[in-house]
């Protein structure tokens, strides 16, 4: 039912810039993560969203209705907290009524949609307790409920999942998204871990200095990431800072490029317009590269050979480090071959990198 | 606008250069809103009622309520005349303030250290706080030689009664009442030293005094300065003590004169400068204090 | 004390088989220890007790106990005590529409200079009580022309007692996550309706540490008030200094002064009860 647009929300603190021209249209329903480091930016953005914090500069609009200046009690959002902030003096009936009472809800509607939203959070008998009473993972299941019950416009979520151990969040980052979609309302989340955002997100923005990095879903973001601290926040990455050799189309007619780094060579896609010469890097992810066996693949020149250096058995995956002509190369291989790898220590080994993106290196000095 | 936001890092980022920007933002002049009964209340009742008192002490002698002229005259028959007053002031508050501090450090670390019946122990050290009025008339009956002890201390062949209008009478009133603020200032020092620091030195073969000496009093230090400071500042205003348990020599001290000078004979010229050295002593210790030990709010 | 537990251990310690273990030279060092903190408890209880042993002894007889002298406590008394109680609510009630504003500005808002300010608010604190009756003495005389009325003692008492009242609300302000308030705002509640319900309640102790402060002090407060009240502003404190210094030590007197301090003492009792002492750190009562 809302549509959430920012258009160059910047929030200065004196002179440091905490949020940096954010523009973004979140659509009716869409469930958003705001991911990145802690000081990105993403809990101001969030708290600019809720009224929190006045933007510096720009323009907030729920559809149609530009909010900078309705102050949070009248924005008709819902926000859950990190340390979940429910009010220590009242049960958790009175928590959930809360919203509904300082609206003046008649008492019976109170009555019925507090035992409504109870129920959702299957947690019925739980209305005469007291917060601390709870434990965590309860307390921050009454604050869903609390925020769902005054029926919110725009769902906001700040890191509310961060506080809980590892078994909790996980059950819960699945509850979140389930009376997302339930409700069909338009949430933003933030967190700074990659995993509750892969798991539950629409789409995911990247978030680095007060910038959004790179908006688009988890493939896009994993996959093909746009910049070099994309590729290396999200999950494990090979940097490989080299030169752009040529064009290639590939048999299905897209372009990619070759990349040159020290002795390797690598076909990558390009999510930007490298040009034979240009400065690039590209990244390979640990787990999209295959081991080739010795007879095969003699004349393919993306094949590249390398010194096992370290062999770390993690359970379901094998980690290799591998010097590949003084290149260092991590390399993550799980099912059963990787059983076959755990005394390759020192072994030479042959590799070939699959799904390489290639970003313009622009921390390359310009000649 | 409104709502504005309430951030921690706004707070402190936001406050640079306030100066520069002579306009405050909106939330500053709500906020100073907010404060202004506060401030008037201070300014009305305290700021202004001392200045009056340092301009009446600056006066001469009934020109004040004509037209004033201006003289240093009390303040010079203050030195002149009320020096022993000062001196006897002066003298009371450090002496009882360092006995505050030889028994009451003792007592801080014990009741840190060793007991469990800390909330029984405060309930207790109430009493001195409710007034040196009751202190001094429970002081005085127990050294009466018909009061409650008398007789059985007679058995003995001891009477308080010598002691009834005495200096150590004086100091030990005095004592008691500035006794729980030592005991809260150094307390407070010790409950931040880790007991296993103590160990450490007993394990290192310090003796018990060494340990003292070396470690628990340098580490506590802190709590020693502010403890003594704040008793100081409240036994140079003592008054009632010494007029229920004192000679005329302990009876003269600063604000018993003051009283007699300015609301007995209504010399307010020499009562206001007696007051403004009182007041002088007191803010200098008390400005002291704060430098030295940050204070409880850290503000 | 300390004499009869040495020879107790002399004699005893060496035919005993296995050791006791409250013999041991440690138990006797915390012993002692005990012994020293429970004399200066009871030193600081014994004027207490001794004016309220004296109150109830029977007048004029040789021994005996009576609580004649009570009488005058609801007779003669009664006017003053009646003083005490309504300066003193009148005070506390002052200082509370004084000083949770002031409180929640300091912490809540960004005041240039914060800490001077602080300390200008405080100034009285460090005031000794007789010059701040002097001072006031004057001021109300000659400048504000409110000489020995009723208002000019509450308005000693406020400027004398208020920053005990900010100081706890101060500390229970900054322990109290600023989370409760946004919380409550994205739930749609105004600022009003947010103090009202979440930051009142929740400040409760701290406001009721500062109460505590205020009726204490002011309850017994004489010194300022020996300066600044007249004939007909005679506080209870106020009656028992003039009391000792004219008509001498007389039970009635003691009467008075027994029923002050167990006031002053139960409504101690009955905070440490409820709050227990967290929040009267940093203020008078440790």
């Amino acid at each position: 039912m809302t549509q959430v647009r920012l258009v160059n929300v910047t929030r200065r603190y004196g002179k440091t810039t905490a949020v940096d021209r954010i523009s973004a249209d979140i659509a009716d329903g869409e469930f958003v993560t705001l991911l990145g480091p802690s000081g990105c930016g993403k809990t101001t953005t969030l708290r600019m969203v809720a009224g929190l914090v006045e933007p510096s500069e720009g323009e907030i609009w729920f559809d149609d209705q530009m909010v900078n200046d309705v102050p949070t009690n009248r924005r008709h959002i819902g926000l859950a907290f990190q340390s979940h902030a429910l009010f220590p003096h009242l049960t958790v009936a009175r928590n959930v009524a809360f919203g509904l009472e300082v609206k003046g809800t008649p008492k019976e509607q109170i009555q019925q949609r507090v035992a409504e939203m109870l129920a959702m959070i299957e947690m019925s008998d739980y209305g005469d307790r007291l917060p601390a009473q709870l434990s965590g993972g309860q307390q921050q299941r009454v604050a869903l409920a609390r925020m769902l019950a005054t029926d919110p416009r725009v769902l906001l979520f700040d890191e509310p999942l961060s506080a809980l151990d590892r078994n909790l969040r996980d059950t819960l980052k699945y509850s979140i998204l389930d009376l997302q979609r339930r409700s069909k309302k338009t949430a933003i989340y933030v967190t700074h871990d990659q995993s509750e955002a892969f798991a539950i997100s629409d789409r995911i923005f990247v978030m680095h200095k007060g910038r959004i990095e790179q908006a688009g879903t988890q493939l896009d973001i994993y996959l093909r990431p746009e910049s070099e601290f994309v590729a290396n926040f999200v999950g494990d990455n090979n940097a490989l800072h080299g030169t752009v050799t040529r064009e290639v189309r590939d048999h299905d007619g897209q372009r990619r490029v070759e990349v040159e780094s020290g002795g390797i060579r690598l076909l990558a896609t390009d999510t930007g317009a490298l040009r034979p010469g240009d400065r690039a890097i590209a990244f390979v992810r640990p787990e999209t590269i295959e081991i080739v066996g010795d007879g095969e693949g003699r004349d393919d020149p993306y094949v590249v050979e390398g010194k096992v250096t370290q062999v770390v058995f993690e359970g379901p995956t094998v980690r290799l480090m591998v010097d590949a002509d003084g290149t260092p190369l991590l390399v993550e291989i799980g099912g059963l071959p990787r059983l076959s790898l755990l005394d390759s220590d020192a072994k030479r080994i042959r590799l070939r990198p699959r799904s390489v993106s290639a970003v313009a290196d622009r921390s390359a000095v310009p000649a | 606008m409104a709502q504005a936001a309430l951030e921690n890092e706004a707070r402190e980022l936001d406050g640079t250069g306030w100066l520069a920007r002579l306009g405050f933002e909106e939330r500053t002049w709500r906020g100073l809103g907010l404060l202004a009964p506060a401030i008037l209340v201070a300014v009305l009742f305290s700021l202004i009622p001392l200045i009056y008192l340092v301009q009446i002490s600056l006066t001469e002698k009934s020109s004040f309520f004509f037209n004033a002229s201006y003289t240093l005259a009390n303040y010079r028959e203050v030195f002149d005349r009320y020096q022993s007053t000062i001196r006897e002031t002066v003298f009371l508050a450090t002496v009882s303030s360092l006995l505050d501090l030889v028994f009451g450090y003792p007592f801080a670390y014990i009741l840190i250290r060793k007991v469990r019946y800390r909330e029984f122990a405060r309930t207790m050290m109430t009493f001195p706080l409710f007034g040196t009025l009751y202190l001094a008339f429970g002081l005085f009956y127990i050294l009466l030689p018909n009061g409650p002890f008398g007789s059985i201390l007679a058995r003995w062949d001891i009477s308080l009664a010598p002691y009834l209008f005495s200096l150590p009478a004086t100091l030990f009133g005095m004592m008691v009442f500035t006794f729980p603020f030592m005991v809260m200032n150094v307390g407070a020092a010790l409950s931040n030293v880790d007991p296993t620091l103590e160990e450490a030195a007993k394990t290192l073969g310090a003796k018990p005094w060494q340990t003292f000496v070396r470690v628990l009093f340098p580490l506590s230090w802190s709590g020693v300065l502010a403890g003594f400071l704040m008793c100081f500042g409240w036994n140079l205003g003592v008054f009632v003590v010494p007029l229920l348990l004192g000679r005329p020599q302990e009876q003269n001290v600063i604000s018993v004169v003051m009283y007699d000078k300015g609301l007995v004979q209504f010399n307010y010229g020499l009562a206001g400068a007696l007051g403004v050295v009182l007041m002088a002593l007191a803010f200098g210790v008390s400005w002291l204090s704060l430098r030295l030990s940050r204070g409880a709010l850290g503000a | 004390m300390s004499v009869s537990t040495a020879s107790t251990l002399s004699a005893e310690a060496r035919p005993s088989p296995e050791p006791r273990r409250w013999l041991r030279p440690g138990a006797v060092i915390d012993v002692l220890a005990h012994a020293y903190v429970w004399f200066w408890l009871a030193v600081f209880a014994m004027p207490f007790l001794a004016t309220l042993f004296y109150s109830l002894q029977a007048s004029g007889g040789q021994g005996g106990f009576s609580l004649d002298a009570y009488v005058y406590v609801l007779g003669s008394f009664k006017d003053n005590l009646l003083l005490s109680f309504e300066t003193t609510v009148a005070t506390i009630i002052i200082n509370l529409l004084i000083a949770v504003p002031a409180a929640y500005a300091i912490v809540r808002y960004p005041i240039p200079g914060k800490s001077f300010l602080l300390s200008f608010l405080n100034l009285s604190l460090y005031t000794p009580a007789a010059v701040m009756g002097m001072s006031l003495v004057i001021a109300y005389a000659y400048l504000f022309r409110i000489p020995q009325t009723i208002t000019g003692l509450i308005a000693a008492y406020v400027v004398g007692t208020f920053p005990l009242m900010l100081v706890p609300i101060i500390v229970a302000l900054r322990d109290l996550p600023i989370t409760f308030e946004e919380a409550a705002k994205t739930l749609g509640a105004n600022r009003a309706q947010s103090f009202l319900r979440i930051e009142l309640p929740l400040l409760g102790p701290g406001i009721s540490a500062g109460i505590l402060l205020t009726f204490v002090i002011i309850f017994n407060e004489f010194l300022v008030t020996l300066f600044v009240a007249g004939p007909g502003t005679t506080t209870a404190a106020l009656r028992v200094y003039t009391l000792t210094r004219t008509a001498g030590f007389q039970p009635s007197t003691a009467a008075l002064a027994t029923t002050m301090q167990l006031v002053s003492f139960l409504v101690v009792l009955l905070f440490f009860q409820v709050f227990g002492s967290r929040y009267l750190k940093g203020t008078y009562l440790i």
